[in-house]
């Protein structure tokens, strides 16, 4: 049971939505939280389906366009960073608007720690054994579950993220360059490997108002606050939120940042080991030197077999100048097993992928 | 070069403490702008850098770039008024460059400041300004660089 307390948050459900209107409202209320207007708050989300980036990305290197024009699937940017999701109805959002002093840090990688180890802990009262991973993921058994991203203001902050209930997998493949194996017709397979959801977890997808009941629980508890559910938004809110939606749901605000596309392109390589084979998967920004996402599959024994997710997790978001250590501090970190394959087997296979020039968007289903 | 809590603060910069950036006023009196040393420990490494355009006009401690870091996206607030004249091509090539040399070769824009003098003047520098960022960390509970 959750205790009282003396501090209080507020609690809204906008319902499901198009994203430019959730967006609109990430703007709106993290700026009236930053002027001291709003109070700290949690939200719950959801979407029309949707093909969402991050705010630094470029729409055409990360989403199949044709694909979601032709199945009214909306693009939009969002405010906070990261990689591109698909969202539709079975998908949770959730989102935290608070001050840097209700954390108790103002360092980054801390914050979202705090706040996506709270979250885990709620979905594990629905009997999931779900946990926070470096550097902004959920995950059951090495699963992603929720992906997370935030954005700051002075000292306000919102940090958002997902809970897959009930998800389509192959429509995801089909909306999200994602850096499967071109050579294989396994993608989905692949996904879901590294994917899961409520449903799949609990062998029947929950009800989504318990899923919101433990999650809400769970944040008050571990911010010491109690939730007070309120159905209306402020007028100051409102009015910034009328304003932000017409700057958003435009093209514009959608399609900035356009670059050439081949300056992110999907890396390929399969490496011959003494300890198998290794197949690397990755997407790269050229522009700003760094590995976005990066997928390793093969014949090679390694255990526990989350180690590989682990590593993929680990190195997501990496400088290319910082691929090598981080890799061997994952190893230095973690106890695996490994059968005559060594760490700089992997840096030699991702090594290999970042120096493959053909650059492929190749869809894997339709 | 001052030191709070193993982070750097050049003593011939002005600083805007709560905004964790600095300004220095070049010769040909533009004004480079960058975050601070503090700042880059607390975002982590720099993996997106999005200046403001060339020639657009920046109010004081308004957004100048917007700089993301492990998925998190936020704007640098440039401590003076003026007209973007330039921003930084290697860092827009290497974001991390942010992170290795924030005073350096890590800064953000140059700023044609539209008044110098009275933008300038609640700025902190020296000893005022490491005493601030000390009690900055202490608030932000801040272990150290």
């Amino acid at each position: 049971m959750s205790e009282t307390h003396t501090r209080h948050w507020r609690l809204i459900d906008t319902g499901v939505l198009r994203a430019a209107q959730n967006f609109a409202y990430n703007r709106a209320l993290l700026e009236c939280h930053q002027e001291n207007r709003s109070p700290n708050t949690l939200r719950f989300l959801r979407f029309k389906p949707s093909a969402l980036i991050g705010f630094h990305q470029d729409v055409r290197q990360e989403i199949y366009l044709d694909y979601c024009l032709e199945n009214g699937i909306d693009v939009q940017r969002r405010l906070t960073g990261g990689g591109a999701l698909y969202f539709d109805e079975g998908v949770l959002g959730w989102e935290l608007y608070l001050d840097k002093k209700s954390l108790g840090t103002a360092q980054m990688p801390l914050i979202a720690e705090k706040i996506c180890t709270a979250v885990a802990s709620g979905l594990s009262q629905l009997g999931v054994d779900a946990r926070f991973r470096p550097r902004n993921d959920i995950e059951i058994h090495g699963k992603k579950i929720s992906g997370t991203g935030g954005a700051f203001d002075g000292d306000s902050i919102l940090y958002q993220g997902t809970v897959l209930v009930d998800f389509d997998i192959e429509k995801m493949l089909n909306v999200l360059h994602i850096p499967v194996e071109k050579w294989s017709d396994k993608a989905i397979n692949s996904a879901r490997e590294r994917i899961t959801t409520l449903k799949e977890e609990m062998e029947h997808a929950p009800q989504l108002e318990e899923v919101k009941e433990q999650i809400a629980r769970s944040i008050g508890d571990a911010f010491q606050v109690d939730l007070n559910k309120e159905d209306d938004l402020l007028e100051a809110e409102k009015t910034l939120y009328e304003q932000a939606l017409n700057e958003i749901d435009s093209p514009d605000w959608i399609y900035q940042h356009n670059r050439p596309r081949d300056d992110s392109s999907i890396k390929e390589s399969i490496t011959k080991t003494p300890g198998g084979l290794i197949r690397i998967g990755m997407s790269v920004d050229k522009n700003r030197s760094h590995l976005k996402q990066i997928w390793i599959t093969g014949d090679f024994f390694i255990k526990p077999r989350r180690v590989v997710l682990d590593l993929e997790a680990a190195l997501k978001d990496t400088p290319l100048s910082e691929m090598e250590t981080t890799v061997r501090n994952f190893f230095n970190r973690n106890h695996v097993e490994m059968l005559q394959l060594k760490p700089e087997d992997f840096i030699s296979a991702i090594k290999k992928a970042m120096s493959d020039d053909t650059v492929t968007h190749q869809k894997v289903t339709s | 070069m001052g030191a709070v809590r193993g982070c750097n603060f050049p003593e011939d910069l002005l600083y805007n403490v709560e905004n964790n950036v600095w300004v220095r006023r070049e010769s040909d009196g533009t004004a480079t702008v960058g975050l601070t040393s503090y700042a880059c420990s607390l975002a982590g490494q720099i993996v997106s850098y999005t200046p403001k355009k060339v020639g657009k006009s920046v109010k004081k401690d308004k957004s100048c770039a917007t700089v993301e870091s492990g998925k998190w996206v936020g704007p640098a607030k440039t401590p003076v008024a003026g007209e973007i004249v330039a921003i930084n091509e290697a860092v827009a090539a290497n974001p991390g460059l942010i992170n290795e040399d924030p005073y350096g070769e890590g800064w953000l824009v140059k700023i044609k400041p539209d008044n110098w003098d009275a933008d300038s003047a609640d700025l902190k520098t020296g000893d005022e300004a490491l005493a601030a960022f000390e009690a900055k960390m202490e608030a932000d509970g801040f272990g150290g660089c």
